[in-house]
């Protein structure tokens, strides 16, 4: 494969009249921790949308192991080697984490419903090694405790990582994280970064992260996308970044931010 | 592959080798019993069994994939008529007529789940009324084939060629075994999918359509099997049902049977085969008993207004259904037993979800 | 009869299956009217709509025959006792039960219709009974269209209704608080609106519309337990491609339902339903929320 892993050009997404995101190019090569950042409504997570084929786009490419995907049906997505994460958990609420998990491994199990009928043979060793791979993930995670409780029971922080795992489970190549550190207090987020360099080490992967929250993204990132009303205003380093005036002046006048030392 | 198959199920299977016992012993229990007319009670059961062919089917689509279907009576009804007009115009064999039946109900279910894709909520429950409404309605305007208003009649009995012989099912007992055993194979076929990848699938679609789709559940695909899979356990009931009574009329498939297949489901507990199974023999049972209470004003009006009571308290008070309250029941005894207080979470997940069984 | 060689566009008498049509849609119209408003305001789709109309209907019958009242009194009578029925029904039912799933409002409404068909059946018994009309004259005459005074009537009730209501809605602060309920229950909520009061008067009114419509189609229909089956269920239809969220669409969508309804049932009446349901599916396929209804689609 040559070139970059992901590889956006001139991405453009309207909705009715209102322009959300505006010619963005961005690229993650593999093995990096890329950051998108950018205020409020700046459309990190109307790009994320348009990766998982959630959104159409107006104009735009996006190329992942050199393969388009621009048109690729949403379900497809995962099975390219992208697996994603969501602002608001969205998790299968009635299920546990183990079944969860299980779901983040749809892709990867073999026939349909008269095959699952009839238990045809291969479908318990399907099931088994999915099972396996999931402990696994789970145990990665510490999240043994809570195997077999029901997701809609545990905390916000817990829901968050179990659908990190289910993410995991598929091995993809790319993981795109939609403001992983929401609701998460300094220590936490903290836990998390150091978290995700992990998981990019032991499972060799590539990593695209959605963040508004800018110290979470200066000491993990290798470099960072910052967008603003739709369109990309800066890239570069987190030094670079953090200390570009425009990106500053982008952030000026929201009060939570603070642009501090990671 | 059979004794693999033996092996795994284990414990799993402790139910169902229960119920194969009940299914063998009712007939000759019910011999026993004094004042009773077995034929007609295993009339009765076979009824019930065969409604909950269509309550475990339609348990999958309402319960598991989170859709809705107010128009099953269509799916009954178009698997009854297929059977019967192949059977008594076609000649066809019993057994090929059901399976075409079925087939032909299937394929169908497959094209009405089509438009299910883009509806939802209140909205897809119309367009199902409607296909069920419009079944029997299409039934008639073709009276020169289908028999129209009076309905189709005479239809020859059940039979399974087994090499040099046949077995007819000529009494209800006989019947009552081939219901039975169309029942615990289409059973064991529904636990097998709703415990596999496809099961979390449907469930997956009901809990987050946007976490499916993510996941690599195909929308499409799997929304329409959901619709195809209920539809086929429907027609296939609806053969059942046209050669149990001999004959069908475009009167047997109104929308209140399409009410009664809801209740079903409610009533055992959405989200659960063995609820549905439950629900459809308990309806069935509730449905027969209530009209024969000796009461003083019209059998007809009680029956309704308890019917409508039942649908109303379930809802208000069980809405877990009977699988609901089994289940309760069972984990209570269980931290009992163990000696503990039940963990939070337990308690909340009395409360919360359905589980994917 | 659809015939072969039969040209649409001169042979059928457009005038009068229009006129017939509008008078018919004006029926679904009203019903409809009041599945949505009961919808908008407490989020629950009743199938008890024909049920609770009958009844009404019914205890108008009683009224009429039983004390003797004349028909302007009845009527006004009968609406309040649906008024009341409406509210004392979200009180005692509706309020217990959850709402999350569309299943739930389904079944219980589903339960409630089938008590009220009992119960109707055992104090006034199944015999089709003739409903006293309101007006007893010759019809009008329109060029070619005739227009049957009850027909008439029936466009006078809609409209003044329905400028009633749209006044209500408008200017009123009670129907004000009700529209903010149905936008946004918390924010309104927030705003001091009691959400229990509102959700009784929705219903209450939603069940007065029906009864409106029982008395006006029981002097064509006969009077029996079954007589708002049918157009409850084309008037459910109705609000669905109107939009559920919308009542002008529940009125637009009982109007073309009952026009569509009046030319199908002159052509091919035998497939009424049908060809009904089917244009409804073609419509929700098309616009997925209904003609005038918004389309909610998950924000992720």
């Amino acid at each position: 494969m040559s070139g970059p892993l992901l590889e956006i050009k001139g991405l453009t997404i309207s909705f009715g009249g209102l322009v959300a995101v505006d010619g963005v190019d961005l690229s993650v090569n593999t093995g990096e921790i890329v950051g998108l950042i950018g205020p409020n409504g700046a459309g990190k997570t109307t790009v994320f949308n348009c990766i998982s084929r959630f959104y159409e786009p107006l104009f735009g490419t996006i190329r992942f192991k050199d393969r388009d995907i621009t048109r690729a049906r949403s379900h497809e997505i995962i099975r390219f080697g992208i697996a994603r994460t969501f602002q608001n958990v969205e998790l299968c609420r009635s299920m546990t984490t183990l079944e969860n998990l299980l779901v983040g491994e749809h892709a990867v199990m073999r026939g349909g419903a008269i095959r699952d009928g009839l238990r045809l043979r291969g479908v318990g060793a399907d099931e088994a090694r999915a099972t396996a791979r999931a402990d696994e993930i789970l145990d990665f995670l510490g999240l043994m405790g809570h195997r077999d409780s029901v997701v809609s029971t545990l905390p916000f922080r817990l829901q968050k990582l179990v659908e990190l795992g289910r993410a995991l489970v598929s091995h993809p190549g790319l993981l795109l994280l939609d403001e992983p550190s929401a609701g998460a207090d300094h220590r936490e987020s903290e836990g998390l970064a150091d978290l995700v360099r992990r998981i990019r080490e032991r499972f060799d992967l590539s990593v695209l992260v959605v963040e508004h929250d800018m110290s979470f993204v200066m000491g993990l990132c290798d470099r960072l996308y910052v967008l603003d009303f739709g369109r990309r205003i800066a890239t570069g380093t987190p030094s670079d970044v953090r200390s570009n005036p425009v990106v500053i002046e982008a952030y000026l006048g929201e009060p939570e931010v603070e642009v501090s030392d990671a | 592959m059979t004794m693999h198959w033996l092996r795994t199920r284990g414990r799993a299977a402790a139910p169902y080798g229960l119920g194969l016992a009940a299914v063998l012993v009712i007939p000759p229990v019910l011999g026993v019993i004094p004042g009773v007319a077995p034929g007609y009670v295993l009339y009765l059961v076979s009824l019930g069994l065969i409604y909950a062919v269509v309550a475990i089917g339609l348990g999958i689509l309402i319960g598991h994939t989170g859709q809705i279907s107010l128009g099953h009576a269509g799916f009954f009804a178009i698997g009854a008529y297929a059977s019967a007009l192949l059977t008594l115009r076609m000649g066809l064999p019993f057994v090929v007529a059901v399976l075409v039946a079925g087939s032909l109900s299937g394929a169908i279910g497959f094209l009405l789940g089509l438009p299910a894709l883009r509806l939802s909520g209140p909205y897809l429950a119309v367009a199902t009324l409607g296909f069920g409404l419009a079944i029997p309605q299409l039934v008639v305007w073709q009276g020169s084939w289908t028999g129209g208003s009076s309905g189709l009649h005479g239809l020859p009995l059940a039979s399974l060629p087994l090499g040099a012989f046949t077995i007819v099912f000529r009494t209800d007992q006989d019947y009552y075994y081939l219901a039975a055993a169309v029942l615990i194979v289409l059973t064991i076929f529904a636990r097998n999918i709703v415990t596999s990848h496809t099961g979390r699938a449907f469930v997956a679609i009901r809990d987050s359509e946007i976490a499916a789709r993510a996941m690599g559940v195909d929308l499409v695909r799997y929304k329409t099997t959901a619709f195809a899979l209920s539809a086929l356990y429907a027609g296939i009931a609806g053969a059942l049902y046209a050669h149990l009574l001999h004959g069908i009329s475009p009167e047997d498939f109104t929308v209140l049977l399409s009410v009664d297949f809801l209740t079903m489901i409610v009533l055992g507990g959405l989200g659960s085969v063995g609820g549905a199974l439950s629900g459809a023999l308990l309806l069935t049972f509730l449905q027969n008993a209530l009209t024969r209470l000796p009461v003083v004003h019209d059998f007809k009006n009680l029956y309704i207004v308890v019917l409508g009571a039942i649908l109303i308290l379930t809802i208000a008070f069980l809405p877990r259904g009977l699988a609901g309250v089994m289940r309760s029941v069972r984990q209570r005894w269980a931290a009992r037993v163990r000696h503990d207080a039940p963990r939070v979470d337990q308690i909340v997940e009395l409360g919360e979800g359905s589980g994917v069984r | 009869m659809l015939s072969v060689g039969q040209n649409i566009l001169t042979d059928l008498p457009w005038g009068q299956l229009l006129v017939n049509g509008l008078a018919l849609g004006s029926l679904y119209a009203l019903t409809a009217f009041g599945i949505v408003l009961i919808f908008k305001t407490t989020q629950v789709i009743t199938f008890a709509q024909g049920e609770t109309a009958m009844f009404s209907t019914f205890v108008a019958f009683t009224l009429l025959t039983a004390f003797q009242l004349p028909f302007a009194v009845a009527f006004v009578l009968t609406m309040l006792f649906a008024g009341v029925f409406g509210a004392l029904i979200e009180r005692v039912v509706i309020r217990r039960i959850s709402t999350t799933t569309v299943l739930n409002p389904v079944i219980v409404t589903v339960g409630l219709s089938l008590i009220l068909l009992g119960a109707a059946g055992w104090i006034w018994g199944y015999e089709i009974r003739t409903f006293p009309g309101p007006v007893d004259g010759s019809p009008f005459r329109l060029g070619t269209v005739v227009v049957s005074q009850l027909n008439a009537l029936i466009f006078a009730v809609t409209l003044v209704l329905m400028a009633a209501l749209f006044g209500f809605f408008r200017f009123n602060p009670t129907g004000i608080a009700m529209r903010a309920v149905a936008e946004n229950r918390t924010a309104a909520q927030l705003m001091g609106i009691s959400i229990g009061r509102m959700n009784a008067l929705g219903w209450g009114m939603g069940t007065a519309m029906g009864a409106v419509t029982g008395m006006l189609i029981a002097p064509i229909n006969y009077l029996d337990p079954s007589m708002m089956g049918d157009v409850a269920l084309k008037a459910f239809a109705a609000a669905v491609v109107g939009g559920l969220t919308s009542l002008p669409g529940a009125v637009v969508g009982g109007l073309l339902l009952g026009i569509v309804d009046s030319v199908v049932g002159f052509e091919v009446p035998e497939l009424r339903n049908t060809i009904a349901f089917a244009l409804i599916v073609l419509v929700l396929v098309v616009r997925p929320g209904g003609l005038l209804g918004r389309h909610e689609t998950k924000k992720v």
